[in-house]
């Protein structure tokens, strides 16, 4: 059997005594496109949070190409390829467009601080090709008419698109999306499908958090949580039949 | 680079150049003072404008480098670049000893964490006399002496300390347009995003935290050699807000802002000094006028009447 990208093992947290995960167990395969979806309250940012470092769970392990991630910093597992999104679009307000896509680039090079406090040959040409990374990147995902603006003026669809870019130039393997899809239109959401299956079809793995039915459809796996547990797993046309989930998430 | 921002800085260069020569003996001696705090405000402008940090201990390191460059000239005897390295070194070490567990800080706490520390260094700048000469100080540092030329007038040095200050800006501005320069300011604007990027915040706070004690400490020895005294008043809490009011008048963000600040701190109590007892009161209040008025300081302010004239006359036009 081949190795999964992402393993969770009986993963549990709380908070103040109040269960919010209780014994999570799935695979993320690599190349896959993952889905969990849920309503409010279930757990899915808990559960991107403990994967990607924010929280630490207090039960079970989160394994990433078959090593244990527990003693890594959020750094150290962005460096490792795993990078996520916000559930509210995280971009650098004051920054602009090709700026915070350049700080999505700055992990694939290094400089010490007196390289870059004398301006150092190496410096320069590091700064370079982050530039034209984000540049092309920005091109690429239809961002170049607004590279120059601050991002704090950008749409909701447009902050949306902007974050995956600059987590898509640090080249990751695994991307974690948290509710992509929220506060876009119907438009955009169908322009955010096609971007999940590009980017995936080049190979990069997806672990997609939503409660947008629709979006999920990409998903080749979809796992139901409610209330901290895995209630149903499968393809979504199975998720959609499944009685427990109707009950629960459709309240039929 | 056009040709008018070269005439620009043709006359600027012009004008810095004679400046000394044509102002009274005691306005060069407080153009000295502008680049010394200049130095000492690019470190705090750097913390405050690009990784949102309020720092309010720059007048220790700046006492550090100062009593470095006192007690190395004058108690031991050494040449004074001696003193200039040993006071970077010790403020260098010193800021990531104690930057590594305050800077985990944020907000109002961090700045009161630095505060803290500018208050416990001003009292021990006073009660370890024996190595500071307490209240009556250490005197008699000698004027900096450049490949036998002597830097003994306000009008000599001050080409020194300007030719300092210009590298530091120039240093500053490398970094700000550095890759680490673009990881700070994502780091500003949102820790949690820029964590997500894999940029170690706690390591970078603590190098520019680091940065600027160096121009601090680099700030005092200036001033050491030039004052010929230093004494335990020229480093209290006092001086740390005055050093703040740099970036926070001039416009944090701003390079060039830095050195309005610094003219302004200098320049203005001076001024208003002439009016009698009442001076303390106007510079408070043009200070008031200032941070309220013009959140983004002068230069900022001056950046947004010059684009608002401009679009006045394209409107017309």
């Amino acid at each position: 059997m081949v190795e999964p990208l992402l393993a969770l093992r009986e993963v549990g947290h709380s908070f103040g005594g109040l269960s919010v995960l209780r014994s999570v167990t799935f695979d993320v395969p690599e190349g896959g496109i993952i889905g969990l979806i849920g309503p409010n309250g279930s757990g899915k940012t808990t559960l991107f949070n403990i994967v990607t470092g924010y929280i630490r769970p207090l039960a079970g392990t989160v394994t990433y190409r078959g090593a244990a991630l527990e003693r890594d910093t959020i750094q150290q597992r962005g460096l490792q390829g795993l990078v996520r999104t916000f559930q509210t679009p995280q971009v650098f307000e004051q920054m602009t467009v090709l700026e915070n896509v350049m700080v999505g680039c700055t992990k694939l090079t290094r400089t010490t601080m007196l390289q870059d406090l004398l301006r150092t040959p190496a410096a320069r040409g590091q700064m370079r090709e982050i530039r034209e990374r984000a540049e092309a990147a920005c091109e690429r995902f239809r961002l170049g008419a607004l590279r120059d603006l601050p991002a704090a003026s950008l749409t909701a669809g447009q902050r949306r698109l902007l974050e995956i870019a600059r987590a898509v130039v640090g080249e990751p393997r695994l991307l974690l999306l948290d509710e992509p899809s929220s506060g876009l239109n119907v438009q955009e959401i169908d322009d955010l499908r096609d971007w999940i299956v590009r980017l995936n079809e080049e190979g990069i793995t997806i672990l997609l958090v939503s409660h947008d039915m629709g979006l999920m459809t990409v998903a080749r796996t979809v796992h139901t949580l409610y209330f901290g547990e895995i209630i149903a797993s499968g393809d979504m046309a199975a998720i959609q039949r499944d009685p427990r989930v109707r009950e629960v998430y459709l309240g039929v | 680079m056009n040709p008018r921002t070269l005439l620009w800085l043709a006359i600027g260069l012009v004008v810095w150049a004679v400046l000394p020569f044509v102002v009274p003996r005691y306005m060069a001696d407080l153009l000295v003072f502008t680049g010394i705090y200049t130095v000492a405000g690019l470190g705090i402008g750097l913390l405050l404008g690009h990784c949102g940090i309020v720092n309010l201990a720059q007048a220790t390191f700046y006492g550090l480098g100062a009593y470095a460059s006192a007690y190395c000239t004058v108690m031991m005897g050494l040449p004074s670049i001696v003193g200039f390295l040993v006071g970077a070194a010790i403020s260098m070490v010193l800021a990531y000893v104690i930057g590594r567990p305050i800077l985990r800080l944020t907000g109002y706490f961090l700045a009161l964490g630095t505060l803290a520390l500018s208050a416990i260094a001003s009292a021990l700048f006073f009660e370890w006399d024996w190595l500071t000469g307490g209240t009556l100080g250490i005197g008699g540092i000698p004027k900096l002496d450049l490949f036998g030329f002597l830097l003994d007038r306000p009008s000599r040095y001050y080409f020194f300390v300007w030719i300092v200050a210009f590298a530091c800006m120039a240093v500053a501005r490398n970094l700000v347009d550095s890759r680490t320069g673009l990881m700070l300011r994502a780091m500003r604007d949102s820790s949690t995003a820029a964590a997500a990027l894999s940029i170690d915040l706690q390591a970078l706070r603590t190098k520019v935290f680091v940065v600027c004690a160096l121009f601090g400490s680099l700030a005092g020895s200036l001033f050491a050699h030039h004052a010929s005294f230093v004494s335990t008043q020229s480093f209290t809490v006092d001086r740390s807000i005055s050093f703040l009011l740099i970036p926070v008048i001039g416009g944090a963000t701003s390079i060039p802002g830095i050195v309005v600040g610094a003219l302004f701190v200098t320049f203005l109590p001076e001024l208003l000094s002439k009016l009698g007892d009442i001076h303390q009161i106007l510079f408070g209040l043009a200070l008031v006028a200032v941070v309220v008025l013009m959140p983004e300081g002068l230069v900022g302010a001056f950046g947004k009447l010059r684009a608002r004239l401009a679009k006045r006359g394209s409107g017309h036009g």
